[in-house]
């Protein structure tokens, strides 16, 4: 069904016939070349039992065709899954109020556009800012937006980036640009994933060998993709919503922040809003950068975005969506009175539990040395029986793995948590992380900096890559699963952030113990620098 | 030879006139299928008011006014069933209703109730879809009155008296006199 509202110049697919003729041309190469060796080496008669050399060439031919034909069939057709596979995308979450959002703006989309073809919407969990349309030649259409991007788009933005997106799949020029990736890029992203887990060197060659092979196939095929397709999709948008600058404003943040290097492989370049590997050409308009780049300056799509608002760039000021800004919580530090009738302290809470004498009754107070009639003066009792929430309604089945005490839910970020209220530490859905950390912002204050250089700083020093290996999946059977009750994995969170984690892989959780989450949160925003300047 | 000649020119001009008929009678079909996207959300949002309301009254005492411009507003738009009418109603209900959702800022409680964001999320979302199905339906009218209007087209439009559609905007003079909500 043509799209109602839009009058598309739809994109003649010529580009997919003339990828068909490109692989068949290459399977024929490659046929060839194979053949004439053997020839070579072993000499003709003894090798092919073939009258004449139309019937060798024909061989030959018929060959390349079959193969290329299984070759384009499964990547034309199953464009959308390997791509997703390949970013890792997962579907919205309803319960997410963010999620919930970018699925109303989906039908939104729909609406506006009067088109009747579906398109399903996808989040990649990383923190880039990116966006991507993949669709297939058995019609499914996905568009796919980061976690990253989602939290820092205002509604209107957010809008216009999809609008993008919908126009590249109903305009039919996403079809082409699928194709073409899913040729060569997806085998090499997937070719490169497998390069970087095989530790020895002599091991990865081949895989660098295909790797560099499929990867220039995939460039010689990004020549044919035109990079006025992006200026169309923008007008696409414009046309879709109306609002040129809120495209303007998401163009100009993704610009200046990381579009997904090292997540988004480069072979999946061409379905994206905007390049994720930094490249010369994509900043330049001559025409051998018109021929090797599928993106145009974005400084200029900001321009031509910003004549049809008639408005100046000083309007551009920086607008994003506020992210909620939290400080690390410190934690409330206790004096105790010990079995010798002595004010000892100050301790965390959870330091108390570890003396014998430590009861139910035990006096504490939050000054050094309280006289006996102090208000200050409670006992452990009193404590405890404050900290447990009022709320029932939100109390979990599973125990702190610490404390044993129930886990509470907590809606944090327009997400949930499980939170113990005791030792505040946090029991978090893997695929919720990324949504936590992309959301909020940490204060960083000089005692938070004091304790990750501490925590970092021993990380470095134990940490070589033989150690790490040995300690990767290192099981500590304190830590219990709360969903479970299997003992959880201790790793680092990644070998860039080297905060030590508890997770379940089986529940697909991690327990952050209190201040884990927030350190991980500055590591990740690179807000503790002079730690590692320290160490050095 | 002659003889001919007519017969392939009246084959041609019957064939352009079936061509012509069923393009208008495809335009005609999509402006009712996008006044009927119209019809789904506003009924869409009819329908969600009175839960948010509910849900916020409990905490709006001193904000009575605004929650009854939104009940008024709301019985107006439903009562009217004048395409022009029927637009000013429904600019004034979103009017008000962004008035209330401002107010709805102003109590933390209510924006920490997750089925208040829940609720205005819905009814954003919904005003949203409002305002762009409104966008389609007015281009697809657009595109109607002139496939109507234009040479040749117009001489199958005229035989076949295809009706003629509103666009769906609110009559000027009647939004001048439309009162503002109030916003205290």
């Amino acid at each position: 069904m043509p799209i109602t509202f839009i009058d598309i110049e739809r994109q003649k697919n010529w580009r997919i016939g003339l990828f068909f003729c490109l692989l068949i041309f290459l399977y024929f190469l490659f046929a060839f070349i194979i053949a004439q060796t053997i020839v070579f080496l072993f000499g003709w008669s003894n090798v092919f039992f073939v009258g004449s050399k139309i019937k060798y060439i024909a061989a030959i031919t018929a060959f390349a065709l079959t193969v290329s034909s299984v070759h384009f069939g499964i990547s034309a057709f199953t464009a959308v899954d390997r791509v997703v596979e390949q970013i890792r995308a997962g579907v919205p979450d309803d319960e997410d109020g963010v999620h919930r959002v970018l699925l109303n703006v989906m039908d939104e989309i729909h609406i506006a556009s009067g088109s009747k073809r579906q398109i399903r919407c996808l989040v990649i969990p990383t923190l880039s800012l990116n966006a991507l349309a993949v669709t297939d030649l058995k019609g499914d259409a996905v568009i796919a937006i980061t976690e990253g991007l989602l939290s820092r788009l205002k509604r209107d933005q957010l809008e216009a980036v999809m609008a993008h997106e919908a126009y590249h799949i109903f305009s039919g020029d996403c079809l082409e640009a699928s194709v073409a990736t899913s040729l060569f890029g997806v085998y090499a992203a997937a070719i490169e994933g497998v390069k970087d887990t095989v530790v020895q060197e002599f091991r990865a060659v081949p895989f660098l060998v295909l790797f560099w092979f499929l990867n220039s196939l995939g460039e010689i095929v990004t020549m044919f993709i035109s990079r006025e397709r992006e200026y169309r999709a923008d007008a696409g948008a414009v046309r879709i919503t109306r609002n040129p600058v809120a495209l303007a404003e998401a163009l100009n943040l993704i610009a200046g922040r990381w579009s997904g290097s090292g997540f988004i492989h480069e072979g999946l370049e061409m379905l994206c809003i905007s390049s994720p590997i930094p490249d010369h050409h994509d900043e330049s308009e001559d025409w051998w950068d018109d021929l090797m780049s599928t993106h145009p300056p974005i400084g200029k799509r900001v321009d031509v975005l910003l004549q049809m608002a008639r408005v100046s760039h000083s309007t551009l000021a920086g607008r994003e969506k506020p992210r909620a800004v939290f400080q690390p919580e410190i934690e409330q530090l206790y004096y105790a009175l010990d079995s010798e009738d002595t004010w000892i302290g100050p301790f965390r809470f959870s330091e108390l539990t570890a003396f014998p004498w430590f009861t139910g009754s035990t006096k504490v107070s939050m000054i050094p040395t309280p006289s006996e009639f102090d208000d200050s003066v409670r006992s452990v009792d009193d404590i405890v029986r404050e900290r447990i929430p009022v709320n029932l309604n939100m109390r979990t089945t599973f125990l702190c793995p610490a404390c044993r005490q129930p886990l509470m839910k907590e809606a944090y970020v327009d997400t949930s948590v499980d939170r113990c209220v005791f030792c505040r530490g946090v029991l978090i859905d893997n695929d919720r992380i990324f949504r936590i950390l992309a959301r909020r912002e940490i204060k960083c204050d000089e005692r938070f900096r004091t304790l990750m250089r501490a925590v970092t700083a021993d990380s470095l020093r134990s940490l070589t890559i033989r150690k790490q290996r040995l300690k990767e999946r290192k099981l500590v059977h304190l830590t219990l699963c709360p969903r479970c009750g299997r003992s959880m994995f201790r790793s680092f969170y990644s070998y860039a952030f080297l905060i030590e984690l508890d997770k379940c892989s089986m529940c697909r959780v991690t327990w952050f113990d209190a201040d884990e989450l927030d350190m991980l949160q500055c590591l990740i925003e690179n807000k503790i620098t002079d730690a590692l300047v320290d160490r050095a | 030879m002659i003889a001919w000649i007519v017969i392939a020119f009246v084959s041609l001009c019957c064939f352009w006139a079936i061509l012509s008929y069923n393009r208008l009678v495809t335009s005609r079909n999509d402006v009712r299928n996008a006044w009927s996207q119209i019809d789904v959300q506003l009924k869409r949002r009819y329908d969600l008011i009175p839960n948010l309301v509910a849900a916020v009254k409990g905490y709006m005492q001193h904000e009575k006014d605004v929650l009854e411009n939104v009940v008024r507003a709301r019985a107006e738009a439903m009562s009217t069933a004048n395409l022009p009418k029927k637009a000013t109603a429904e600019e004034s209900l979103t009017s008000s209703l962004k008035s209330l959702f401002v107010i709805i800022e102003k109590y933390p409680v209510l924006k920490a109730s997750d089925n208040v964001l829940r609720l205005q999320e819905d009814l954003v979302a919904t005003e949203n879809r409002i305002a762009f199905a409104r966008q389609l339906y007015n281009d697809l009218v657009a595109n109607y009155q002139i496939r109507c209007e234009i040479f040749p087209d117009m001489m199958i439009a005229q035989t076949f008296a295809f009706q003629s559609f509103e666009y769906f905007r609110a009559d000027i003079t009647e939004k001048k006199a439309t009162p503002s909500a109030e916003l205290s």
